[in-house]
């Protein structure tokens, strides 16, 4: 096929060109109408392209091409240490691009390279997307997979995988499979994932729901949110309802609104739930705080819990020097040496060693040396430890009132 | 001390040496096995002969693996480093969480 050169810094007028055109540094194309390039464009450092420009393949070296117009590339577009600027849409069967990519129109190709940045003032299409940098996309981005080394700020999203090395934000959207961010994620619409990995710092929007969750640092959202599995290494924080399978985080867990779970909740430190909490097992290592709590199976708290309507569960037990302020319902209610609850119910209580309670109803009672209660109402046994007092004596009854919750 | 910065943002902060390592560590791992120097600078936004030098020190240390192709070197990240990585992110995020700590800890607990 022939070629036609363009001799270093001149500028030439052209519309459709038979074979291959190459273009040496510093040229600029005026075109008429539309730059038809029946072969392959070649640009050997700097060049523009004053209008559309269609061609067979695009290569650029050690250089920046700029066109002023729609790009079509039948086949690829490669630039070699070299930067590609379109003021229109960008379409290529692929995209390979060392430096930047900037576009201002809509960019589609089966897939796109970009080692530096990749600037889209509008939507991307692709089956794959990779930037080595800076990511950044005004409208929505379509892909099956989508990688960049540094930061990520696109539209709305409809993807089957995301990673990202750095930072990424969304406008939600759907990410079907996997979400794996190094630094930190944020979507600021609600997002539908299969899953969402986060070394950092994650932010969901309210109304997001997804799978399973996993973040080293502080996971927040903004409103209801639903999940798989919850495991954050330091903060959690949902601003509204949350429901999902399993909770376990390491510092502290908020929930604005009510929280349940199919199976575990594990907190480190403390779990705050402004409403109720719902759920199989609770193990707590600080303290727990909630409207109302139940649960189908045990209850572990180290520190303390705070309810304001009570907390039930098959098994409670809280540990030496525990506070619990609302009643705990069982089951089998055990209370460690020193601590001071208030009001126990169960099918049998155990009060620790020096413990105090208010008020305590159950089948089976057994209050620890020292320990105190104002009034004990008991329907089978009790057990009084050494130095033990009840302010208003034990009381047997044939039958129990019914218990609260 | 007003340490809020522009937006109300903290001022940000200076990149330090793990900074680099981990930007650059990140910018390798996207080509799984292909990372070529001139790419990885674009991707880190460094000049080739300061990362190139931060290339060795990382192979040294284990946390890159280099071979040639094309009569070229390509690098891959290692399972070691990708260790690195994990640490570093959760790192990061602890930094900033007992940062914002230390300044809410100034305000009353609630109730």
């Amino acid at each position: 096929m022939s070629e036609q050169r363009v001799p270093r810094g001149s500028t030439v007028r052209l519309g459709a060109v038979a074979g291959d055109l190459r273009l040496e540094a510093k040229v600029r194309v005026e075109v008429d109408g539309r730059l038809v390039v029946a072969g392959d464009l070649r640009c050997d450092g700097d060049a523009e392209i004053g209008g559309p420009l269609e061609c067979r393949n695009l290569r650029v070296e050690d250089g920046e091409l700029t066109c002023q117009g729609d790009v079509t590339v039948q086949e690829e577009l490669e630039a070699h240490d070299g930067s590609v600027e379109v003021r229109g849409g960008l379409s290529a069967r692929s995209i390979d691009v060392d430096r930047r990519l900037s576009v201002t129109g809509a960019i589609r190709s089966r897939e796109v390279e970009v080692g530096g940045t990749l600037d889209g003032q509008s939507t991307l299409e692709a089956e794959r997307v990779s930037v080595g940098g800076r990511f950044q996309l005004v409208g929505k981005l379509t892909a099956r997979s989508v990688e960049t080394g540094g930061r990520m700020e696109v539209g709305a999203v409809e993807l089957d995988r995301l990673e990202a090395g750095g930072s990424a934000q969304v406008n939600g959207g759907t990410i079907r499979e996997s979400i794996e961010v190094g630094g930190r994620f944020r979507s600021t619409a609600p997002l539908t994932f299969g899953s969402l990995t986060v070394g950092g710092l994650a932010d969901l929007a309210a109304g997001s729901k997804g799978g399973d969750v996993e973040v080293g640092g502080r996971f927040g959202a903004d409103g209801d949110l639903t999940f798989g599995q919850l495991e954050v290494g330091g903060l959690g924080a949902i601003g509204g309802n949350a429901a999902g399978r399993a909770v376990e985080v390491g510092g502290r867990l908020e929930v604005q609104g009510a929280l349940r779970l199919e199976g575990r909740a594990e907190v480190g430190g403390s779990i705050v739930v402004g409403d109720a909490l719902e759920g199989a097992e609770l193990e707590v290592g600080g303290r727990f705080e909630a409207k109302r709590a139940i649960l189908s199976g045990d209850a572990e708290v180290g520190g303390a819990v705070a309810t304001l309507l009570g907390l039930k569960a098959a098994r409670i037990r809280l540990g030496r020097k525990s506070r619990a302020s609302g009643p705990l319902v069982g089951g089998e209610v055990e209370i460690g040496p020193k601590a001071r609850v208030e009001d126990l119910y169960g099918t049998s209580v155990r009060l620790g060693d020096q413990a105090e309670a208010r008020r305590i109803h159950a089948g089976s009672v057994r209050l620890g040396d020292a320990s105190s209660a104002e009034e004990v109402v008991y329907s089978v046994t009790i057990e009084v430890g050494a130095d033990a007092r009840v302010k208003a004596g034990p009381r047997k009854v044939e039958r129990l009132d019914p218990f609260p919750l | 001390m007003d340490r809020a910065g522009p937006n109300g943002r903290p001022p940000a902060r200076r990149r330090e040496a793990t900074d680099l390592y981990a930007t650059v560590l990140e910018v390798v791992k996207r080509y799984h096995g292909h990372a070529r120097v001139t790419r990885v600078s674009y991707g880190a936004g460094m000049p080739v002969d300061r990362l190139k030098r931060s290339l060795d020190r990382l192979v040294v240390l284990g946390l890159l693996r280099s071979e040639e192709q094309d009569g070229r070197p390509v690098y891959d990240i290692t399972p070691r480093g990708q260790e690195f990585l994990d640490t570093y992110w959760r790192m990061r995020a602890y930094v900033e969480l007992l940062g914002t700590d230390r300044e809410s800890s100034a305000r009353p607990p609630t109730a």
